[in-house]
């Protein structure tokens, strides 16, 4: 229950570098149009400072060329239109090499979080998670492209110098100086930016994370009338963003300002030392143009790659911060290839048909154990024995490890030690396996998502409507849907708000018998389901010839139709048999029979005689 | 499509007024880094023409050094502005987020019920973020722009009056001209952020629902649904950045006429001899420096089409008026509420018809047991106790004043709900019981936990009050959520209780617990208490069994019971395996 059960730190993830090079190599073609591009942008912002030396040596009499002003003129004019058509180059290149790299990465860390223990897939909030798979993802494909940008400027970079020192060799390297200096600054400070960038970025995600929650929680915030401390906490929470953010931001303004300055002390040099040249005559207003021009140019530069290890390691908190949400994977499923169909051919989804294996004529487990972290609370040494076409129920009062124990046998939480047969064959890996055609399961508090009614049900499955029909009937929810204008295309809204809790728990149930899987899991339907309702759902279950069932329940109706009933008390099976058996035997099975005031009506003395007759 | 200027003026002014100072100080530094910007070619040319005549060393040296001295100079007014900018920025996009999230908390639950959380987030925190670019420097920077911009057409008229009137008139039409191509991209930009909202709505519920989409199998399903809502965002943002690319290509060819004219002018004025070739520099420069505030501006545009996009997005949301108003302000009386329902019909859409004609009537301090199947209306019920929608037709009365007429705050401030569904907080134990109130105190929460007999749960955490709890209540049981539920109710002091199937979840022994609870909270309070299991019921009063939006039975408890043809007797009679309701 406390937050230390996130691990921090530790956690395996590829290095930075292997991450934007994989990206890069995804879409490696892309990535090098987009050089092009960059290149072809570079080269015609760098040729209109040599024709505007060329301008002022014509002016001066100094001119090495027979050029007048209208061919420069002309030059310019082709640069422009160079630059034009590396701008359309760029476009047509960031754009999806963002959104193939960006889907990517997407598609990966969601896939991994599917497969994870699904009771324990995310280290944070839905809503924080965002944050990762908004910003820092965004950051990763930046920086792939970004490399471009640097390689460009450093051309521009070879050409400035090389042309420089063929001027004036002296000045040239002299008024670079102030440029080294503020490199070997710059690097210095990188601790320190990657230090102030992780700050922002966690708190960032803790507003996006709470805003996800305060908004998922509207209905208890109204009715409790909490909106203004939970606004006020909210402001709370935002000022201290405010606060985090501008440190790293101006941290950097600081940096970017120390390259600008290098520009100005190498202009500033250049002035000094060519005034006298200038003076003699063999340095013309030409030449101090194109300085002037290209010291300019190679400060972008130098302000880029000055910049180059504080992003490098600000991509490096993005990509822990990703790794996080991969927790449990090998590091290179982060960046594992695999397509993304951004031409808009989507695959057909598959569901796996059944195999002869599938088919259910036993499942054991024996000595299921698992404690969650930090407390007690958990399951000891369960056994358990499923018989095709039979029902059991497992069943015991409050934190007796009921639910843990379906969680367990399914892999939504991975257990510490037992093991489980399916026919005799050792199930390996209980996350793949329990799932359909093999198996389906409803939770406590099943979700939906914000489709029409149909595709909450089939989710991609392939059936048609009297399939859907059918499973909704076995749902019991063939009446509610007589009910709904829209019916199987109704909008249930997010996580199923417009629908109430029986019918989204009736939702659920159908969802998972659209699937017809060999074994059925519930985790205590009857949470929100009446007496009628549920015991109707049973019946019509069990007019399915050969389908097992394995269900948490303290009610009546289903523990007297129950082939074997499991109590758990404390994590432990206290007892297990058949009803009348354990009625007799087992005391706590007693206590929550007869206890079961949930099922027995308090009533007149004359009314309960009769029933205990009855019974 | 343009947007008009002055909803712009109206966003700045709004958030800007409460920072006037930063602001001020702000404006003072970039303008006066603009200044900056108009002296220092003026160095460079008196430094070419004196080098060109060979002054004397000292001379050149003085001018470098003015130079150097400027540049710094301006690059710490750079930075000053950098602080304040971001600054005013945050403060007044986190009270933009702030008005927004207090807007969207005042809307009815049918806003709600039609929008996921994560497109929330996408709203309120990545449309402001859009904005802050705006407040923290961007109008500056267009205004500083525009100042550049005369500023140093006035200094070219002081050149050459010819040369001024044609630069002015340049000037000109490159405003008008990237005026004209402002609105551009606009629509595209919109679809494209309404795209990524409807993304990360996506994703935020899936992340939610992981259990789910495991469980049946279909990952590959929702795979799908990512790919579809990526190449939505592809698509949108490729349309967005085309029409990006026709402002561009509009900015650099009014680049390219600039450029012609400096060169023109400068040749043959120089050959004129009405100019010095230090001078003919200085119109290069001064037409090149021009070249910025245009390229700005251009870019400024993309932004403000950004801010468009954004701003009428947020204007939609804020333009989403609740369909609940509130009470004008009638006070209800203080102790037990008695509860009239008149003749009150509802229904969520048109033409289904929730609840038909209920009426009944609850005296202060007694309980009514509400009794049907699910989908028979008796949430809805409850959610009309709320105000969390309005009937369609009668009406609902507490303490004898009709509901519509208190505030909604001091309406649910007088009443309580426990729900089945326990929402919980990523937040410290505290924090959770008391909805982030602070003005509760520990000693008061813990009295109640003792109350509860919670003592032995709460001496299990690790940190007391100050405990995390997990994402959704991991790590808690069902139970435990419920009677932190509870624990909730029992720190406000309600006229009304409403257990919504309080008890449905819990276990024999765990709901004797609550049972005991419960007899306290009772006391001395109305109640309504929601079920379908008839035990649950057996503190009530009064029975009322309701049926497809229809009252089908109510009347005294023990008047029912003892009329052997009623309903209720029959359900008594029969139990729970006969299908009565």
């Amino acid at each position: 229950m406390s937050d230390t059960t996130v691990p921090n730190g530790d956690v395996h993830t590829l290095p930075t570098w292997r991450v934007i090079l994989d990206m890069i190599r995804y879409r490696w073609k892309l990535w090098l149009l987009n050089l092009g591009a960059m290149l072809i942008l570079i080269v015609f912002w760098q040729i209109p400072g040599f024709v505007m030396a060329e301008f002022f040596d014509l002016l001066s009499g100094d001119a090495t060329t027979d050029w007048n002003v209208w061919t420069l003129v002309g030059f310019l004019a082709a640069c422009e239109l160079g630059r034009i058509l590396g701008i359309f180059g760029l476009i047509n290149t960031n754009v999806p090499f963002f959104m193939n790299t960006m889907t990517l990465l997407r598609k990966n860390m969601l896939t991994h979080i599917l497969k994870r223990p699904g009771a324990s897939a995310l280290p944070d909030s839905p809503g924080e998670a965002i944050s990762r798979f908004r910003g820092d993802v965004f950051e990763i494909s930046l920086f792939a492209l970004w490399i471009n940008d640097i390689l460009g400027m450093l051309v521009f970079g070879v050409v400035a110098v090389f042309a420089m020192v063929t001027i004036d060799a002296r000045i040239a390297l002299l008024s670079m100086i102030p440029f080294i200096l503020v490199g070997i600054m710059a690097n210095s400070a990188t601790q320190r930016i990657e230090r102030y960038r992780r700050a922002s970025r966690k708190v960032s995600g803790i507003v996006t994370g709470f805003i996800g929650e305060f908004f998922g929680a509207i209905q208890a915030v109204k009715v409790a009338t909490a909106e203004e401390s939970v606004l006020q906490h909210f402001d709370e929470i935002n000022d201290e963003r405010r606060r985090l953010v501008i440190k790293d931001r101006l941290f950097h303004a600081i940096l970017r300002s120390l390259f600008r300055n290098a520009a100005n002390l190498g202009t500033g040099i250049v002035l000094i030392l060519a005034g006298q040249s200038m003076s003699e005559g063999t340095f013309t207003v030409g030449d101090f143009s194109l300085f002037v021009f290209l010291l300019g140019g190679v400060s972008e530069l130098t302000t880029f790659s000055g910049l180059l290890m504080a992003r490098y390691k600000q991509i490096g908190v993005s990509v822990e911060r990703m790794g996080r949400l991969m927790e449990g994977a090998p590091p290179e499923a982060l960046t594992a290839f695999s397509p993304v169909y951004m031409d808009g051919n989507f695959p057909e989804v598959v569901y796996p048909d059944k195999q002869p294996g599938d088919h259910l004529e036993m499942l054991e487990a024996v000595g299921l154990t698992y404690h969650y972290p930090e407390t007690a609370n958990g399951i000891e040494d369960v056994d358990l024995q499923l018989k095709p076409g039979t029902l059991t129920v497992v069943t015991g009062r409050i934190g007796s490890g009921k639910t843990t124990l379906l969680r367990v046998l399914l892999g939504l939480l991975s257990k510490d030690s037992g093991e489980i047969r399916w026919n005799g064959k050792v199930v390996q890996s209980p996350a793949d396996w329990f799932t359909p055609p093999r198996c389906a399961y409803t939770a406590q508090v099943p979700r939906l998502f914000s489709d029409p009614l149909r595709d909450n049900i089939l989710m991609g499955l392939d059936k048609d409507n009297v399939a859907v029909l059918l499973a909704v009937r076995m749902a019991v929810m063939e009446y509610d849907l007589q009910e709904f204008e829209e019916g199987l295309e109704t909008k249930v809204g997010p996580k199923g708000v417009k629908l109430s809790g029986g019918q989204i728990q009736r939702t659920a149930a159908a969802r998972m018998f659209a699937r017809e899987p060999e074994l059925l899991v519930f985790d205590d339907l009857s949470s929100a389901l009446d007496v009628e309702t549920e015991r109707t759902l049973w019946e019509r279950i069990f007019e399915r010839p050969d389908v097992t069932c394995l269900a948490v329940s303290h009610r009546r109706v289903a523990l007297r139709r129950a082939d074997h009933i499991i109590v758990l008390k404390d994590g432990r099976v206290e007892a297990q048999g058949g009803l009348d058996e354990l009625l007799e035997a087992c005391e706590e099975m007693q206590r929550l029979w007869h206890g079961d005031l949930g099922d027995t009506p308090a009533m007149p003395p004359s009314i309960a005689q009769s029933e205990k007759a009855e019974t | 499509m343009n947007i008009p200027l002055k909803r712009y003026w109206d966003l700045l002014a709004r958030h800007i007024t409460p920072q006037k100072g930063p602001f001020a100080l702000l404006a003072l530094l970039l303008l006066s880094s603009i200044g900056l910007q108009v002296v220092t070619p003026q160095i460079m040319r008196r430094f070419i023409d004196a080098a060109q005549i060979g002054a004397e060393m000292r001379v050149l040296a003085n001018a470098a050094i003015i130079f150097i001295g400027l540049a710094i100079f301006q690059q710490l007014l750079a930075i000053g502005a950098s602080y304040f900018g971001e600054n005013v920025a945050w403060t007044a996009t986190n009270a933009l987020r702030a008005e927004l999230a207090r807007h969207c908390v005042k809307l009815d639950m049918s806003f709600h019920n039609n929008t996921s959380p994560g497109e929330l987030i996408e709203r309120i925190d990545g449309d402001v973020g859009e904005l802050s670019n705006f407040f923290s420097q961007l109008v500056l920077r267009v205004v500083g722009n525009l100042i550049l911009l005369v500023g140093i057409v006035v200094a070219l008229f002081l050149e050459d009056v010819r040369l001024g009137i044609a630069i002015a008139i340049f000037a000109a039409v490159a405003l008008v001209a990237l005026n004209k191509v402002r609105g551009l991209a606009v629509p595209h930009q919109k679809a494209f952020r309404e795209s990524l909202a409807e993304l990360f709505g996506f994703l935020e519920e899936r992340l939610a629902g992981t259990e789910d989409i495991r469980s049946s199998g279909a990952v590959d399903f929702v795979l799908q649904g990512l790919y579809r809502l990526q190449y939505r965002v592809f698509t949108h943002w490729m349309r967005t950045s085309r029409k990006f690319l026709i402002v561009r290509t509009v900015g650099g060819g009014l680049m390219m006429v600039g450029n012609t004219l400096a060169l023109v002018a400068g040749f043959y004025l120089f050959r004129a001899d009405l100019i010095t070739i230090g001078t003919a520099y200085l119109i290069v420069h001064y037409i090149n420096l021009l070249g910025r505030p245009i390229r700005e501006l251009t870019q400024q545009a993309e932004s403000i089409q950004n801010v468009g996009a954004a701003t009428e997005r947020l204007a939609e949301l804020r333009g989403i008026e609740s369909k609940l108003h509130d009470g004008p302000g009638a006070t209800l009386p203080d102790g037990p509420l008695d509860l009239h329902f008149d003749g009150v019909d509802f229904s969520y859409v048109e033409e289904e018809p929730v609840l038909q004609d209920i009426t009944f009537k609850l005296e202060p301090g007694t309980v009514l047991g509400l009794l049907g199947r699910t989908g028979s209306g008796k949430t809805t019920l409850a959610r009309l106790v709320f105000r969390l929608y309005d009937p369609k037709d009668g009406a609902v009365r507490l303490g004898g004043v009709d509901i519509r007429g208190p505030g909604l705050q001091h309406l649910r401030r007088r009443v309580a709900l426990v729900t089945q569904d326990v929402q919980l907080f990523q937040a410290t134990v505290r924090d959770n019981l008391t909805f982030f109130d602070r003005t509760v105190s520990d000693d008061r929460i813990q009295t109640v936990i003792e109350q509860l007999e919670l003592s032995e749960w709460y001496a299990s955490l690790t940190d007391d009050l100050d405990t995390r709890l997990e994402t959704g209540g991991r790590g808690l049981s069902a139970g435990e959520a419920q009677l932190l539920a509870f624990t909730r109710v029992f720190l406000r002091d309600p006229g009304l209780v409403i257990l919504d199937e309080a008890s449905s979840r819990l276990d024999p022994a765990t709901e004797q617990l609550i049972e005991r609870a419960v007899g306290k909270l009772l006391q001395d309070r109305t109640a309504i208490i929601i079920a379908h299991h008839l035990g649950t019921v057996q503190r009530a009063d009064d029975i009322m069994i309701l049926k497809d939006g229809h009252t089908v039975e109510y009347g005294n408890r023990m008047a029912l019971a003892a009329d052997p043809d009623s309903r209720f007797a029959q359900l008594l009679r029969t139990g729970m395996e006969e299908v009565l309701v």
